[in-house]
This record gives C-alpha cells, sequence and structure tokens, in this order.
C-alpha cells in the first residue's frame, strides 16, 4: 500500500494558528478530565482512608497487568450535568487487560456522594454492559456504591434504559457465556446489591463489603430489627452461610488479587479472523493533526492529512480516487488491523452517497470492520439534487451502513451535521464505538443555520399575522436561539450526556482504535444482508 | 501490581514496564530491558539484558525455583499475595460439623504453617484434625479439650506473623 | 591432553582371563569400573539395595543383584550375600571399589575361599596396612621415615631427655588424655621440662593418670601420597605423588597431581620411600601411601591404602594409565603394566569432590534431590558421577555426589580450567560446595602452592561467599521471575495490540 504523500506545512503560519488552537483546546479537556478524575472533597478521601480503602483509580490501576493499556471511556460523562455534582457520572468504565484477557472494568466512585447513581451514572452503566455485550467482553465490576441517588429517582429508576437495564444485561451476559466477576469493596444496597448477585464470580472484602436489600437503618424502620452490618451483608456472612458471594478477602489487594486469579481461569474467546498485518507506527507524526485541524469549524481541510496520521505506515488503498471526491473511502491497517475508512472531505452529493454505499458492502463482503471519520455538514440539497434523487442515494448509504454485519467505529473529527451523521455511522446506528474530539460539533444544523431559521420563522409568522416586525425581538431570538445551540451543539455537551464513548485526545485516535478494534473481534460476526435499497 | 520475589532470602519487587519491543522489568526503582528472554522450561536458559547475553540453569523444585547464574547458586521463592499480605484472608478456624475438642495441638503464641493440625475433634464417632488455614500465629484457642461446640463456632484464631523490618 | 599419553599396553587385554566381574559397590566408582569393564569387553555385575533399584551404576551393568540389609550400607557391608551374588551370576572376580568392604581382609579372604579373584590385595596384606601399629612398624623397619615420639611414661626426666633426642617442635599430650587437655607445642629445650610437668600435672588433675608422650609436631602439614602398583611378586613402581591437602572435617575434597612447589629431590625422595614399603610388602594391587610432608621438608609414614583411591584419576590424567584396568590384570597375574622408567607425567590434573553440603553451616550434609544437571564438556575434563534427574538425595550413602577432573598443561592452566568448569557445573536441587571449591582453587594461597591441612580453617573468612554485584543480583532474578509461571504468563500473555500499546492512558 502506499504512503499517503502529506501538503502539509508545520511551518506555515496557518499550521501555527490551528497548532495553537487545537493544543488550547487539548488543553481545556486535559484540565477538566484531570478535575473529574481527580478534585474531591477531602472529606470524602479521609473517611476513604479510614476505611482503609483505595480510591477507585487505585483499584484499578492494581487490577491491570502491569505496563498494558487502559481505554478509558466517558470520562467527562455528566460533565455538564447535576452542576457538575457526579465528575464522569460517577463511575469508572474502561477497556483494559486482567490477567491477560480483554475486559470490560467498571467501577463504582465512593468518592463521590457515596458512590450514588446519577441517572446518567445508569445510563453509562447500561452502555458499558451494553458493550460487554456486543463486543464479548468479560466484566469486572469494582462495587462501592450507596445505591441510587434518591433525589432523582424517577429518572434512575423506571424507565426501559435506566437502573433495571443494568441488571437485565447482566443477566443476558451470562446468558450468552460473558462472564462477569464483582469485587465488592463497599456497599452494594437495594438494587446494587444485584451486581454482585448477578455476577457469575464475586468477592468481598471482609470489614467493608457489604451486600444486602436493605441497610440496617432501613431494615430498624421496616421490621424492628436491630442487626449490625456484618452480620446483615458482611463478608463472613455471604461467604459461609448464604452464598451470595463466592469468597472472603482481609482486605483490597487481596480482593484484587482473588479476582486476577478468577480471571485468569477463564477461557480466551477465540477471535473472529479478521486480515492482520505487522503494526506499523504511521510515518507522519500524529501530533501533526494539531495544526491539520482547522480553528474554525467552516474552514475545510483534507481528511486524508488526519488519515496518515492514524493508520500504519501512513498507508492508504483508496478507493474510486476520482469518484465522489467529497467522501474518501480506502483500505489500510490500525494497529495491524485491515479497516475501511470512509472520511468526509465536503458534503455527500449523489456520486460520493453511492461510492459510500457500495465501499460499505465491499468491506461488509471482505470482512472488514468500517472506520467513519465525520466531518460532515450533510447531504447535498436543492433542486437539481433532490431531482437527482440525493435523498434516495442517501438512504442508500444508510440502509448499507445500518444492515452492516462488520462491526463499525466512528470518530467525531469536527462537525456532524443533519442527516450527514446518520450516512457516516452516528450514535443511533449500533457502532461498536464512538469518539469525539474537543473541536467537534454535533446538532441537526450549525448554531447560525439554526438561529436563521428561526428567525426567518418568527419573521415570517409576524408578517403572516399583520404584525411589524420587532426587529429587537427577532435579534433576540436569533441570540437566544444561536446560544443554546451553541451549547448544545458542543462535544462537552455531546459527551455529558453519553451521546459517545468519550471524548478523545486526536493524538490518542490510533490506540483508541486499536483497542476498540481489538474488542470488537471477540463477537461473531452479524448476519449478512441488507433491506430494499431505493434504486 | 507488582511480582515479590524472595532471593536468598531477601525481599525484591519485580515489576513489568514494557513488552514491546522488548520485555522491559523494574527491579527494586531500575529498569532492564531484556530482548531475549529464553523458554519457561528447566535447563540451560541463555538470556539477554540489556544487549548481553546471560546463561544460566534452572529448575523447579515445587514452590521454589533454583538458579545457577555467574557461577553461583541462588534460591527464589514468589511471595503469595494472598498469604503476605492477608493471610489468605482466613483469620479464624470453625467447627465444621458440631462435637467436642479431643486434643489441643498448639498453644497460644505459637507460629504455625498451612496445613498444621491445630486441634483434634470428635463427632458423630469420626476424629478430624483441624489444619491452619494459612500461616500465622495462634492468637486465641477458644475451646479446651473435652468442651464441645456447635457447627460454625470458631474454634481457634490466627493473627498475622510480625513482620521482619 | 591424552593423546601424548603413555597407555596401558594393549597386548595383556586379550587373555584377561575374567569373563565377569562383580563390583561390590555403588555411585560413581561402580561406574567408573564398569567404564573399564565395557573397554576390556568384561561382562558387569552390580549390586544394589531396595532404595537404588534404579541407579545409574544398576542400568549400567549387565546384570544386577539385589542385596538387603536394615540399611543400605549395611547391605553393601554384607559380605557373605556379595559373594553369593557374584557366584550365581558366575563372576570371576570381585571389584571391591573404595569404602564399604575394600580394606576388609576377611571379605578378601572369603572371596578367595570361595574360588573368586579379589581384586586387590592378599588378605594378609591388607590386615597388615589396616593396623596402624603395625603398618607404622612396618614401615619404620624398612626404613620409611615415621614421626618420632616418646612412649608415654611418669618419669619426667627420663621423658625430656628422651623428647630433646627427637628434635623441635614437639607435641606434649596426656596419654589417658583428649579435648586439649594437658597438650601443648614445645619449641626449644629450655621448655621442655617445665612443658613436661604441667602437662603432666595437668594429666593428673584431668585424667587422673599422669603419663604423657610426645611426638614430632609438623607445622602446617600437607598430605601427600603416593600411588603404586605392585605385582606381588615384590615389584613395584610408583606413579607420582597426588596432594591432598585441602581438606574439611579431616576429609580431602580438593586432590591434585603433581603435588605444589614440591623439590624434585624430597619428591624423588618421598616416592623411593613408598615403592621400598611397597616391594617389601611384596604388594599386590594398585595403592597409596599417604605421607605427612612438614613445612621444613621431612616428611613422615602415615598410612597405607591397600585398594583404589577415590582421587585416583588426577594420576589417571597425568599419567594416561588406567588404573583399574592395571588392578585387573596386576590381579590376572600380567604384572606390571611398564617399568618405572616408562612412567611418563605430563601437565596437572585437580579433582574436585562436589558433595552436598553446606560449606556455610560446617560442611553438615544437605539433602534434596537433582532437580537439574548440567556438566561442563571437555576433551580435558571428567565428571565422574553416578546421578540422575530427579535422583533423591538422602543420608542413606556419603555425601560425595561427583567428582570433577580436570586436567591442564600446567598447575595455573589447571586451576583455572577447574574454576571455568565449576562455574558451568549446575547441580541444582540440593545445596553443594561447588561454589566454595571455586573460591578455594581462586584464593591466592591455592594459586600460589602455600597449602597445609589446615587451609580450610586458615583462610575461613576470606572464602565465605561474598554479596553478589548487583548486576548478577538483578539478572539472578530477571532469571528467576521468568521461571515463575505467574511471571511468565503476565509477561508473555498479553494480547496483541495492547502488548505493543503498552502502558497507555487516555
Amino acid at each position: 500500500m502506499r504512503r499517503i504523500q502529506s501538503m502539509v506545512s508545520p511551518s506555515s503560519a496557518e499550521f501555527r494558528r490551528n497548532e495553537a488552537h487545537n493544543r488550547e483546546l487539548v488543553a481545556t479537556f486535559r484540565s477538566k478530565q484531570d478535575a473529574a478524575r481527580h478534585d474531591r472533597p477531602a472529606r470524602d478521601l479521609e473517611r476513604l482512608a479510614k476505611q482503609n480503602k483505595m480510591r477507585p483509580r487505585e483499584r484499578i490501576e492494581k487490577l491491570l497487568d502491569p505496563g498494558t493499556p487502559f481505554l478509558e471511556l466517558s470520562s467527562l460523562a455528566a460533565n455538564m450535568a447535576y452542576g457538575g455534582d457526579s465528575p464522569s457520572a460517577s463511575s469508572i468504565v474502561g477497556i483494559g487487560i486482567v490477567s491477560g484477557r480483554e475486559v470490560v472494568i467498571r467501577a463504582d466512585d465512593p468518592t463521590v456522594k457515596g458512590g450514588a447513581w446519577y441517572p446518567l451514572t445508569a445510563k453509562k452503566i447500561v452502555r458499558a454492559l451494553d458493550i460487554a455485550m456486543e463486543n464479548r467482553l468479560p466484566v469486572v465490576h469494582l462495587c462501592d456504591s450507596a445505591g441510587g441517588f434518591l433525589q432523582l429517582q424517577s429518572e434512575v429508576f423506571p424507565d426501559k434504559y435506566m437502573a433495571g437495564r443494568i441488571f437485565r444485561n447482566q443477566s443476558i451476559l451470562s446468558k450468552i457465556g460473558v462472564k462477569q466477576l464483582a469485587l465488592v469493596f463497599g456497599h452494594c444496597t437495594a438494587g446494587g446489591a444485584y451486581i454482585p448477585g448477578l455476577s457469575d464470580y464475586s468477592v468481598i472484602v471482609r470489614g467493608t463489603g457489604a451486600v444486602f436489600l436493605g441497610g440496617p437503618p432501613l431494615v430498624r424502620a421496616a421490621t424492628g430489627e436491630d442487626v449490625t452490618v456484618e452480620e446483615l451483608g458482611g463478608a463472613d456472612m455471604h461467604t459461609s452461610v448464604s452464598g451470595t458471594c463466592d469468597y472472603p478477602a482481609a482486605n483490597e489487594d487481596e480482593a484484587i488479587h482473588i479476582g486476577r486469579e478468577i480471571v485468569s481461569q477463564w477461557d480466551r474467546a477465540k477471535k473472529w479472523d479478521i486480515q492482520r498485518e505487522a503494526p506499523e507506527e504511521p510515518a507522519y507524526d500524529p501530533q501533526d493533526i494539531y495544526g491539520i485541524l482547522p480553528d474554525d469549524i467552516k474552514k475545510s481541510f483534507d481528511m486524508r492529512e488526519i488519515i496518515a496520521r492514524i493508520v500504519d505506515g501512513s498507508r492508504f488503498h483508496e478507493y474510486q480516487p476520482n469518484y465522489g471526491t467529497t467522501l474518501v473511502c480506502g483500505y489500510a491497517n490500525i494497529w495491524g488491523f485491515k479497516v475501511g475508512i470512509l472520511a468526509n472531505n465536503g458534503v455527500l452529493f449523489n456520486d460520493s452517497s453511492l461510492k459510500g454505499a457500495h465501499f460499505i458492502e465491499l468491506c461488509n463482503q471482505n470482512n472488514t470492520p468500517l472506520v467513519f471519520l465525520q466531518n460532515i455538514t450533510g447531504y447535498m440539497i436543492g433542486r437539481d439534487y433532490e431531482r437527482r434523487g440525493i435523498t434516495k442515494d442517501g438512504a442508500k448509504m444508510i440502509m448499507a451502513q445500518s444492515c452492516s454485519r462488520v462491526p463499525k467505529f466512528t470518530v467525531m473529527c469536527n462537525g456532524s451535521f443533519g442527516a450527514g451523521n446518520y450516512g457516516m455511522c452516528g450514535r443511533a446506528f449500533d457502532g461498536r464505538m464512538l469518539f469525539t474530539w474537543p473541536n467537534h460539533q454535533i446538532g441537526v444544523m450549525g448554531g447560525d443555520q439554526a438561529a436563521n431559521t428561526l428567525a426567518e420563522v418568527k419573521m415570517n409568522q409576524m408578517k403572516r399575522n399583520g404584525d411589524a416586525v420587532d426587529q429587537v425581538e427577532v435579534e433576540r431570538l436569533w441570540e437566544n436561539t444561536r446560544k443554546a445551540y451553541q451549547e448544545q451543539l458542543s462535544a462537552y455537551y455531546s459527551t455529558s450526556e453519553l451521546w459517545d464513548d468519550g471524548m478523545i485526545d486526536p493524538v490518542d485516535t490510533r490506540n483508541a482504535l486499536g483497542i476498540a478494534i481489538s474488542a470488537s473481534l471477540n463477537a461473531p460476526l452479524g448476519e449478512p444482508g441488507y433491506g430494499v435499497f431505493r434504486f | 501490581m507488582a511480582f515479590k520475589l524472595v532471593l536468598d532470602g531477601t525481599l525484591h519487587e519485580i515489576d513489568i514496564v514494557r513488552r514491546r519491543p522488548h520485555l522491559v522489568v523494574r527491579i527494586d526503582g531500575c529498569e532492564h530491558e531484556v530482548s531475549v528472554t529464553g523458554s519457561y522450561d528447566d535447563g540451560r536458559q541463555a538470556i539477554e539484558i540489556a544487549g548481553s547475553a546471560v546463561h544460566f540453569a534452572r529448575a523447579h523444585a515445587a514452590d521454589r525455583l533454583l538458579l545457577r547464574l555467574d557461577g553461583r547458586s541462588f534460591e527464589a521463592k514468589l511471595l503469595d499475595p494472598r498469604s503476605e499480605e492477608t493471610g489468605g484472608g482466613q483469620d479464624s478456624v470453625r467447627a465444621p460439623m458440631p462435637g467436642a475438642v479431643v486434643t489441643v495441638h498448639k498453644a497460644v503464641g505459637d507460629q504455625v504453617s498451612r496445613g498444621e493440625p491445630l486441634i483434634t475433634i470428635e463427632s458423630m464417632k469420626l476424629q478430624t484434625a483441624l489444619p491452619a488455614p494459612r500461616d500465622g500465629v495462634i492468637a486465641a484457642i477458644l475451646r479446651s479439650e473435652g468442651e464441645v461446640f456447635d457447627k460454625d463456632e470458631i474454634i481457634v484464631r490466627l493473627e498475622d506473623m510480625a513482620q521482619e523490618s | 591432553m591424552s593423546s601424548s599419553h603413555a597407555t596401558n599396553p594393549p597386548a595383556a587385554a586379550t587373555s584377561i582371563p575374567f569373563k565377569r566381574i562383580l563390583v561390590a559397590n555403588r555411585g560413581e566408582i561402580a561406574c567408573r569400573v564398569f567404564r573399564t569393564l565395557n573397554a576390556l569387553g568384561i561382562a558387569s555385575v552390580a549390586i544394589h539395595h531396595r532404595v537404588e533399584a534404579r541407579a545409574k551404576h544398576v542400568r549400567m551393568a549387565d546384570q544386577a543383584v539385589e542385596i538387603s540389609g536394615e540399611t543400605p550400607v549395611a547391605a553393601h557391608l554384607d559380605g557373605r550375600q556379595i559373594i553369593e551374588a557374584a557366584l550365581a551370576t558366575g563372576a570371576d572376580a570381585i571389584h571391591p571399589g573404595y569404602g564399604f568392604l575394600s580394606e576388609n581382609a576377611g571379605f578378601a579372604k572369603a572371596v578367595v575361599a570361595a574360588g573368586l579373584t579379589f581384586i586387590g590385595p592378599d588378605a594378609a596384606t591388607i590386615a597388615l596396612m589396616g593396623d596402624k601399629i603395625s603398618a607404622r612398624n612396618f614401615a619404620a623397619a624398612r626404613g620409611v621415615p615415621v614421626a618420632p615420639s616418646v612412649m608415654p611414661t611418669q618419669d619426667i626426666d627420663a621423658f625430656a631427655r628422651d623428647a630433646a633426642a627427637i628434635g623441635f617442635p614437639l607435641l606434649i599430650k596426656a596419654a589417658a588424655g583428649g579435648g586439649g587437655k594437658g597438650m601443648s607445642i614445645v619449641r626449644s629445650a629450655s621448655e621442655l621440662t617445665q612443658a613436661a610437668r604441667l602437662a603432666a600435672s595437668e594429666a593428673q588433675r584431668y585424667f587422673g593418670d599422669g603419663r604423657v608422650y610426645a611426638e614430632t609436631y609438623v607445622e602446617r602439614p600437607r598430605h601427600i601420597e603416593v600411588q603404586v602398583l605392585g605385582d606381588g611378586q615384590g615389584n613395584a613402581i610408583h606413579l607420582f605423588e597426588r596432594e591432598c591437602s585441602v581438606q574439611r572435617r579431616f576429609q580431602k575434597i580438593i586432590e591434585e597431581a603433581p603435588a605444589a612447589n614440591l623439590a624434585p629431590e624430597l619428591r624423588e625422595a618421598i616416592c623411593a620411600a613408598a615403592v621400598r614399603l611397597v616391594a617389601a610388602a611384596k604388594y599386590r594391587n594398585a595403592g597409596t601411601v599417604e605421607f605427612i610432608l612438614g613445612a621444613d621438608g621431612r616428611f613422615f609414614f602415615l598410612e597405607m591404602n591397600t585398594r583404589l583411591q577415590v582421587e585416583h584419576p588426577v594420576t589417571e590424567m597425568i599419567t594416561g594409565l588406567d588404573l583399574v584396568r592395571a588392578q585387573i590384570e596386576i590381579a590376572a597375574g600380567h604384572g606390571l603394566p611398564m617399568a618405572q622408567g616408562a612412567v611418563a607425567q605430563h601437565g596437572h590434573a585437580i579433582e574436585c569432590r562436589i558433595c552436598a553440603e553446606d560449606p556455610a553451616r560446617e560442611f553438615l550434609p544437605e539433602t534434596g534431590a537433582v532437580r537439574y544437571l548440567g556438566v561442563p564438556e571437555a576433551e580435558y575434563l571428567r565428571f565422574e558421577n553416578a546421578l540422575d534427574p530427579g535422583q533423591k538425595i538422602t543420608t542413606d550413602f556419603d555425601p560425595m555426589l561427583a567428582k570433577l577432573v580436570v586436567h591442564g598443561p600446567n598447575r595455573d592452566a589447571a586451576i583455572a580450567r577447574s574454576i571455568a568448569a565449576l562455574k558451568e557445573l549446575a547441580l541444582l536441587g540440593v545445596t553443594t560446595n561447588i561454589d566454595y571449591l571455586a573460591r578455594v582453587l581462586g584464593h591466592p594461597a591455592f594459586r600460589a602452592g602455600d597449602l597445609h591441612t589446615g587451609f580450610v580453617a586458615e583462610h575461613r573468612e576470606a572464602l565465605v561467599i561474598d554479596q553478589p554485584t548487583p548486576d548478577v543480583l538483578h539478572q539472578a532474578l530477571i532469571a528467576a521471575a521468568l521461571g515463575f509461571r505467574e511471571f511468565h504468563d503476565l509477561a508473555f500473555s498479553v494480547p496483541e495490540p495492547h502488548a505493543s500499546i503498552g502502558q497507555w492512558r487516555n
């Protein structure tokens, strides 16, 4: 495969301007991430230390094999919710290596409100278990949670994709043979008790770990029975009397050691056989991405320059290089894995849509996972394009993409607007993993466009009603609309709401995709076949 | 997580830093690149550390590992985190069935090794020796000879051995 | 090295009358004898106790007979069973090796009485040399120097007069004594009477017996022994000397041939004395005459061993002769393999006795099992052993596990090669003195040939193992870690691309 010949000049003024802009964005991302991970009230940390408990990230570091990566997912979940009271949505989720096996690690965070589950916590856990299910990845739960955040129970408890879904997913995981291990470091109360209860294996720490449907105060209130935590749901009771937990551990270190030993007993799933080469670092420095991404979302750039900084050896076999050129399609390898890449180099026209649909079919025929690099303002609109069937051509691309049997991965590189999001495997399309860069914006349309559209509608309404056009009110409407849009368009909002699997630094894209692709190969390919294409 | 290795009676920590392109380990804070790692088998081995060949012979003997390297003999043991840090998580010996104490083999303060009989009980005309669940020191013996007990009663309590400084 | 050596003349081999020989021994020496039997085309019979039924010497022999006894050693000392085994298997002769029954006159006699050949001297010679007093008197009568002594007496003046006549230094001892009580070293006549009185009074006080006696005190004594061959007709030759001064717990651990720094005249005198003794005794068989050599050059007869010696290979290496073959040929009546003048000496050889013992704990015997045996190989080296993988090392038998015998063109080369071979030798599963032996060989005093039987005690501190360098320590830790399944799995079971991505956090 040929190397992409980069046209980027790192010494140009434009490059430097972009670089300064994007490094600033990444610095902001890192500082928010750092705060979400580590800023905690001293009181909570002291309480933890007094209980001889580790912080959840220490537990994870000890659980992982040394010298191996950990792909943390949705580190900024809930960053724009609950007034910042639930950093990372009070839980840590990621993919790592335990005893040589790829696993999903899901940890409660007792340093935030006792590890209570907020609505987005439930969403994050459900998503973690969906990832486990879709990729057939075993799960290690690090349990230490007070239970549901009662003030928001209506958003945590009742609906299909709320807390109950966690336990439904746990049951289904076990049914399909995906193992789960619960390490009980702290309390698992009420619904939380079912996490160890529904795990195939569980370890509980003596003295601090406890599992019960109702804690001592609730028991006292309900039945008048006076009972200690240890008697009600402690390690010795559950491992020698009730059989709810399997292994007692004298402390957290031992619990982790026992957990690692349990994981080492699990069979290694045979991976789906994808074409693989020896990995090769990109020929161009991934740090260049900062200078390539424009400082203004309206400016265009060549996605091949990004591809050259993600794929092995910067080698890219481009498909149909002279047709439908606003969608770059081609084969490359990421950490050795053969992938088919679709990347936007402008608006999707009829030909680029058809090319995309065709290339997706080729990758399905060739058992090649798909990687979508989104920077899309949408499908072309206008009379000529509609007459040429832009809608049915876009539908073909969506049909081909939706029905793909190969795993799909999406990176939100710059912008994702309108139906382009659908064709390019947006969140709704069951991609195995979706990452967002800090500069990214997402919405049905851009902020200015939305404001213009709504202002236009308002003015027309005024005119229709025979009122004088109140320019001040229209201005205010325009400004308010733009502002509200702008906030919701931001990558931070997107990742806060778990519309993605996490915001990542663009230079981390290659590793994130490598780990995600590797994980995806644990699950069998989907059923082949498509719906009815509208020709 | 670091490995704790006891080499000729001295504790060392060994950790894996990297695996590619070569294995890099950290021993007591010092990193070494092991470019050729040999095999796991017993016998003569050649490995390469920091680009230099190191020849040695190695043999497994139960939980010990015997080495001959640079004209010296070494004996290594991997510290089991379960017994070292926690004592296997079992601080007490419980009665597996109701019965009576026949013989008490140990006294409070005695050092015991895992598997050593602590107490012999009789139950349903069957004598059973209750072994130490881990290495440790007898903290308490709660039933003396002739005394009876119920199932699951704690009969002996263990505590950790004093840590060597 | 062996190509330039004299070898046993080939002609005799064809006419050896023995068709089958039983070796009344075990371990390395049985294997050693079997090697020669194989080379000579003589069938071999091994004996063994139940505990060593699968031992190497049993497997190596053409036939094996189990002998019983309360202990394995007792079985090997049961001459009656052994002779029965020889008769039952149709053996013509018995080779006793060393130890066990090799110097048992009664056994030699019984073997002959059973109509078999005993590969060794006749019973009378064994008895003569087996008794210290009779051997000493026999030697003294043939002009072989023995350590002068004054017989026990209570007459202090007579004692002092006689003792002064011997010369100094002298060791004065209580006749009934022990434990150093009443013992003193006297270096001049002026001290003598006073020391004798003191010794006598102490002897009286401690033992109730005031008699004292004295003998020549040999300072920094060296143990020099001469390998001899006698044909039983009064013809004898020597195959030069060996030095066995490095000892612990009164047993040799390093032997070499020739002795270091021995003046040619002195060497000639010692060897000649040995031949004189052997010829006078009409000795038949290979044998060893042991001497004590003082720093002043005086040497005294110690004892004679009427059998093959543990350390015989060093002599074989410098002379190129096969001593077992020589024994068999002499026993067959073929006489000596060559005349004295034809015995040549080439280079230097050193033997190290590899023992299951802990030098850090007073050389106390150790037990274990052979988990791995890695033996250095070279044409200049013999590793005499009967070790098998997995073999248990118990206290049933002697702690000596093997002998490493190394030849070199000169003493320095032999030392260097021995140290290298010891470093390469790997015997894992039991604590041994391998490293200790290497330290002895590497000690400047050993290199200088400054040897005496107190060597191990004198250099005790210098011979303690030093701490490994941090480099070696870390190498050992890495080598060890890679041998633990837990570590091995962790290092090598991480899948790709994770192993390549390494310690990465996003």
